[in-house]
C-alpha cells in the first residue's frame, strides 16, 4: 500500500500513524491492512472507572434523600470529569483504533447527556460496544439506555399523555432526518414508546400499565407497536441506510457528498445494517483514496489534541485543564451543545478556535514558544525567550511531554522531511517559503512550527 | 473634506487610543449626528414557553389547556386587563412603562418545523422552511454592508449560523484581552504574508488562512479600542450576565460594530418547566435590565436596537411531565428608545383557532421584522438580504 494512502486512512480512521508503524504497513496489500484494523478491534474493552460508591447509593437500600440525591449528583459530576480525561488517555493509547474512533463517531450520533454518571457511563459502553455491529440491534439498545430515556423524556411518555421527544429525535437525528416522516408519524410512534423506563441501577423497565396497548397507524402499518416495532418498520426504509452512510461519508471521507459513492455505501449496509461491513466496504474502495478526499478535511477538535498527544506524549498535569481545552476548541467530550450534536466541517472553525488551535501546540508543547530563528543565525536567544514565554504562558498549561518518545518514532525521518509525516495536505506556497527561510533548530522545534501552521489543522 | 467625513475619520481614528474625555464627548455627538445605529440580537434556545412568558390571565382555555402549569392571575404582573407578564420579568415591566417596550405576538413562518436545529437553521438563515441555506441573515448583511469580519461580533466562544455570511463570518469572542494575546504571535503574521486574499475561501485550508487573518486583525482592534472603558454596573453573576457585560463594554467604548449577539440556553422544557423557565426568565430579565441601564447611563441606548427571539413556541396545552412539547408561533420582544409602537405591537394569538397539532397560528413572518430592522433600522436594502421583498411592519 502507498505511504501516503496509509496515512490517510490512518488520519481518518485515527488520529496518525508514526513513522515506524507506517513503515511496517507499507509493506503489505490494501487488504491486509484494512483487515488488521477490522481484527484490532473485534474485541470490546468497556472504559469504566470504579463507581462503587454511586452502585452503592443506587442499590436501593439507601433511601431517596435530599441528601443522598445531592450526593450522587456531586460524585458524578467528578466521575463525568474523570470519565472524560480517561477517554482522551484511551483514544492516544488504543489498539481497538476503529472501535473507538467509532465511538466517537456514534457518540456524536446517538448524541445524550445524564448527570448520573453510573448511566452515562452505561451509555457511553453502549456505543463502543455497538460500534460495529448491526444497527438495528443498536437503535434498540439505545432506545432501552436509561440516560436516553431520561435526556428525550421517554421515561415520561404516558398512555394517557405521551411525550414526543424522543420520537422525533429518533427519527430526525437517529434515523430518518428531517423531512422523511410527518407529525402523524412521531404521535403515533410516540405512542409506541410508552412505557419506557428504568430501575434506580440503570436498567431498562417496561411499564406495562404505562404503555399504550391500542393500534397505532405508523407509515401507513397498522397494528398494536411498541418501540422495537417502530424501530423495524424505519429502518426498512431505506432512506435510514442513506441517512447514516451520508453521515459517514461526511465524517471519514468527504464533507462533500458524492452521490454514486454513498449510494453503492448504502447499498451494503441496507443489506444487513452491518457496521464493520459498510466501513470494511469504505476503507477498501478506491475512491476512498482518491486526491481530493486527501488531506481535505478539517479536524474536529479531538481529532486535533488526540493527534498532538499520539506524536508527542503530553500529560496533563491538571486534568482540569484538557477540560478547559476543549471548551477552548468548541467541544468537550461527555458535554454536546444539544441533541443534535456538533456540526463539524467549517463549523469548528470560528476566530475563537482557529487563534486556539495555531497557538495550542506550542503552548502545551513548549512554554508557548514558536522558534522564528532565521536560517544561518543560530537562535542563541531561543533559550532566554522561552523562559519568558514560559513565565508569561506557562502558568496557563502545566504539561508534560515525553520528546524521547517522540525522538525514537521519528529517528529515522530527516528533519527536512518532517512535514510529510506531521501534516495531511501540502503547504501554502508562502508558509513554505517562510518556514524554508528559517533554521531548523531540532526536530523537536521543527515540529511544533508544523504543528502551528492551519495545514496541521487538516486530515 | 465635508464635514461628514471628517467627522467618521475622526471617530475612527480616536476609537484607536485612549481618548481623552472631551473627544468621547465629541464622538458621541458625531455618533448622533451620523445616526451609527447598532442592533443586538438575543437568542433564547431551546424554545420559550411564550405563552407563560406573556400571559393571557383572562383566557380560560388558557387555564384549561394547562391545569398545573398555567401562571395564576395573582402572579403576573399586569400590563393590561388581559394580559401579563411572568412574575420575574419586572425589569421588563419596567421597559414597557418606559415605552421601551415592544411585544409582537404570534410571530412564526409558513409550515413551521418542531426540529430546534431546523427551525433555529431557519430563523438564522431567514429562508422557507424547506429550503436549506448556508449563510445567515446577519452574515449576508455583513456580506454586503460589513466593512470588516468585526463589524458583527457574537460573544460567545463559537459563531451562530445567523453570523455567518457566504464570504464574510462575523467575530466570535467572549474575552477580548485573551483572544487578543493568543492571536499576536509574529510567526502567525509570517505564514500569511502578502497572502492573495482571493482565492483564499475556496477549499477548507484557504477557509482557514482566511478565518486566521480576520481573527488577528479584528483581535487587535477590539482589544485596543474595548480597553478604553470599563463598566461599574454591577451584573447578575452568571454567563448570560458576564456576556451582557462585555457586549455593553465593546458598545460603550465606540467599537465600529453595527451587529452584536448573545445567547441565553436551556428552555427546552419538556420536563417541570415551572422552575426552570422561572430562573431562565429571571437571568433574561435581570440582564437586560443592567445591560438597558448601562447603555443609557453612557448615552449609547439612544443608538440600540435589542431583539430577542426563540426558534418557536410551545404547544398550548402542557403535556403529562409538567412540561410543554415543541409548538410554532411566539413573541418577540424589541427594546429600544424609537419604538413607533409601545407596548403591545398586535393582539395576543386565538387559543381557540390552532392548527392541527394544537399550536398557535401564526400571524406575523419572523422575516417582516427582519426586513424591518434591515431597512429602517440598519438602512440597508432588505431584499438584498432576504432575497426576496417582505412586508415592512411599523414598530420603529
Amino acid at each position: 500500500m502507498k505511504i501516503k494512502h496509509v496515512q490517510h486512512l490512518y488520519w481518518r480512521i485515527g488520529f496518525g500513524i508514526l513513522p515506524t508503524e507506517l513503515e511496517k504497513l507499507s509493506r503489505k496489500n490494501k487488504k491486509a491492512v484494512v483487515n488488521n484494523l477490522l481484527n484490532a478491534s473485534k474485541t470490546i474493552t468497556p472504559l469504566k472507572l470504579d463507581t462503587s460508591e454511586l452502585d452503592d447509593l443506587l442499590s436501593g437500600s439507601y433511601e431517596k434523600t435530599r441528601e443522598n440525591i445531592k450526593k450522587v449528583q456531586t460524585i458524578s459530576r467528578q466521575k463525568t470529569k474523570e470519565l472524560n480525561v480517561a477517554w482522551i488517555d484511551r483514544l492516544a493509547g488504543t489498539k481497538e483504533l476503529l472501535r473507538e474512533k467509532m465511538t466517537l463517531f456514534w457518540a456524536n450520533h446517538f448524541v445524550c447527556e445524564d448527570n448520573n454518571y453510573v448511566y452515562s457511563q452505561q451509555f457511553h459502553n453502549t456505543l463502543r460496544t455497538h460500534a460495529l455491529g448491526n444497527f438495528k440491534d443498536f437503535v434498540k439498545a439505545i432506545s432501552k439506555e436509561a440516560a436516553m430515556t431520561k435526556y428525550l423524556n421517554t421515561k415520561q411518555n404516558r398512555k394517557q399523555k405521551p411525550n414526543e421527544n424522543f420520537a422525533r429525535e429518533l427519527m430526525e437525528l437517529f434515523t430518518l432526518g428531517v423531512g422523511h416522516y410527518t407529525e402523524d408519524d412521531i404521535k403515533e410512534s410516540a405512542r409506541a414508546f410508552t412505557g419506557y423506563s428504568h430501575n434506580l441501577q440503570g436498567n431498562f423497565v417496561f411499564r406495562k400499565r404505562q404503555h399504550d396497548e391500542g393500534s397505532k397507524t405508523f407509515f401507513g402499518r397498522s397494528g398494536n407497536f411498541d418501540g422495537d416495532d417502530i424501530i423495524n418498520i424505519i429502518l426498512e426504509n431505506k432512506q435510514c441506510a442513506k441517512f447514516i452512510c451520508e453521515k459517514m461519508y461526511r465524517y471519514f471521507v468527504n464533507d462533500i457528498i458524492d452521490e454514486n459513492h454513498v449510494n453503492s455505501m448504502v447499498d451494503v449496509f441496507y443489506a444487513d445494517y452491518n457496521i464493520e461491513n459498510v466501513m470494511r466496504y469504505m476503507m477498501l474502495s478506491n475512491w476512498f483514496y482518491d486526491e481530493k478526499n486527501i488531506g481535505t478535511k478539517i479536524k474536529s477538535p479531538i481529532e486535533f489534541l488526540i493527534g498532538i498527544k499520539y506524536t508527542v506524549p503530553v500529560n496533563f498535569k491538571n486534568p482540569k485543564q484538557l477540560l478547559y481545552i476543549q471548551k477552548l476548541l468548541g467541544q468537550i467530550l461527555l458535554n454536546p451543545p444539544n441533541v443534535a450534536g456538533w456540526k463539524g466541517g467549517r463549523n469548528w472553525i470560528d476566530s475563537n478556535t482557529i487563534v486556539m488551535r495555531l497557538k495550542l501546540p506550542s503552548l502545551i508543547l513548549n512554554n508557548a514558544y514558536i522558534s522564528k530563528a532565521k536560517k544561518g543565525t543560530s537562535d542563541t536567544v531561543m533559550e532566554t525567550k522561552k523562559q519568558g514565554f514560559k513565565k508569561r504562558f506557562g502558568r496557563h498549561f502545566k504539561t508534560e511531554s515525553d520528546w524521547n518518545y517522540f525522538d525514537n518514532q521519528f529517528r529515522n525521518v530527516d528533519i527536512n522531511d518532517l512535514g510529510n509525516y506531521i501534516l495531511a495536505c501540502d503547504m501554502n506556497k508562502t508558509a513554505g517559503e517562510y518556514l524554508k527561510s528559517l533554521s531548523k533548530v531540532s526536530k523537536q522545534e521543527h515540529c511544533v512550527q508544523l504543528m502551528s501552521l492551519p495545514e496541521y489543522q487538516m486530515c | 473634506m465635508d464635514r461628514r467625513k471628517f467627522l467618521k475619520r475622526s471617530s475612527l481614528a480616536s476609537g484607536l487610543f485612549f481618548v481623552p474625555s472631551f473627544v468621547k464627548a465629541f464622538e458621541q455627538v458625531t455618533s448622533s449626528y451620523l445616526g451609527y445605529k447598532r442592533l443586538v440580537i438575543i437568542q433564547l434556545s431551546g424554545g420559550n414557553d411564550g405563552l407563560n412568558t406573556v400571559v393571557p390571565f383572562r383566557n380560560d382555555l388558557y387555564y384549561k389547556e394547562r391545569p398545573t402549569l398555567a401562571i395564576s392571575k395573582n402572579d403576573i404582573i399586569k400590563l393590561n386587563d388581559d394580559v401579563g407578564l411572568h412574575a420575574n420579568l419586572a425589569p421588563l415591566k419596567r421597559l414597557y412603562d418606559d415605552g421601551y417596550l415592544s411585544i409582537i405576538n404570534n410571530v412564526g413562518y409558513p409550515n413551521p418545523v418542531r426540529s430546534h436545529f431546523r427551525s433555529m437553521d431557519i430563523w438564522h438563515t431567514g429562508t422557507d422552511s424547506d429550503k436549506y441555506l448556508q449563510s445567515g441573515w446577519l452574515g449576508r448583511y455583513l456580506d454586503h454592508y460589513g466593512k470588516h469580519p468585526h463589524s458583527a461580533i457574537e460573544i460567545d466562544e463559537s459563531l451562530s449560523l445567523a453570523m455567518k455570511g457566504n464570504t464574510i463570518n462575523a467575530i466570535a469572542t467572549q474575552d477580548p484581552k485573551a483572544f487578543y494575546n493568543l492571536s499576536k504571535d509574529p510567526y502567525f503574521k509570517n505564514i500569511h504574508n502578502h497572502q492573495n486574499d482571493a482565492h483564499l475561501s475556496e477549499h477548507n485550508l484557504g477557509y482557514l488562512y482566511k478565518s486566521m487573518i480576520a481573527a488577528e486583525s479584528s483581535a487587535k482592534y477590539i482589544y485596543e479600542t474595548s480597553k478604553t472603558v470599563s463598566t461599574s454596573k454591577e451584573y447578575p453573576n452568571n454567563s448570560f450576565g458576564k456576556q451582557l457585560k462585555t457586549m455593553a463594554q465593546f458598545i460603550n467604548s465606540g467599537l465600529d460594530t453595527k451587529v452584536f449577539y448573545g445567547s441565553l440556553n436551556g428552555f427546552d422544557t419538556h420536563v417541570n418547566q415551572l422552575n426552570a423557565q422561572k430562573r431562565l426568565l429571571k437571568t433574561y430579565a435581570n440582564g437586560i435590565g443592567t445591560f438597558v441601564q448601562d447603555l443609557k447611563d453612557n448615552g449609547t441606548f439612544k443608538d440600540t436596537l435589542i431583539l430577542t427571539f426563540s426558534e418557536f413556541g410551545r404547544r398550548v396545552k402542557q403535556n403529562a411531565s409538567l412540561g410543554t412539547d415543541h409548538g410554532t408561533a411566539n413573541n418577540v420582544f424589541v427594546i429600544g428608545e424609537h419604538l413607533k409602537k409601545q407596548g403591545f405591537y398586535n393582539n395576543m394569538a386565538s387559543l381557540s383557532d390552532l392548527d392541527d397539532n394544537g399550536d398557535l397560528k401564526f400571524e406575523i413572518d419572523f422575516r417582516t421584522i427582519y426586513a424591518t430592522v434591515l431597512n429602517k433600522w440598519l438602512d440597508v436594502n432588505d431584499e438584498k438580504i432576504l432575497n426576496k421583498s417582505f412586508k415592512q411592519l411599523d414598530f420603529i
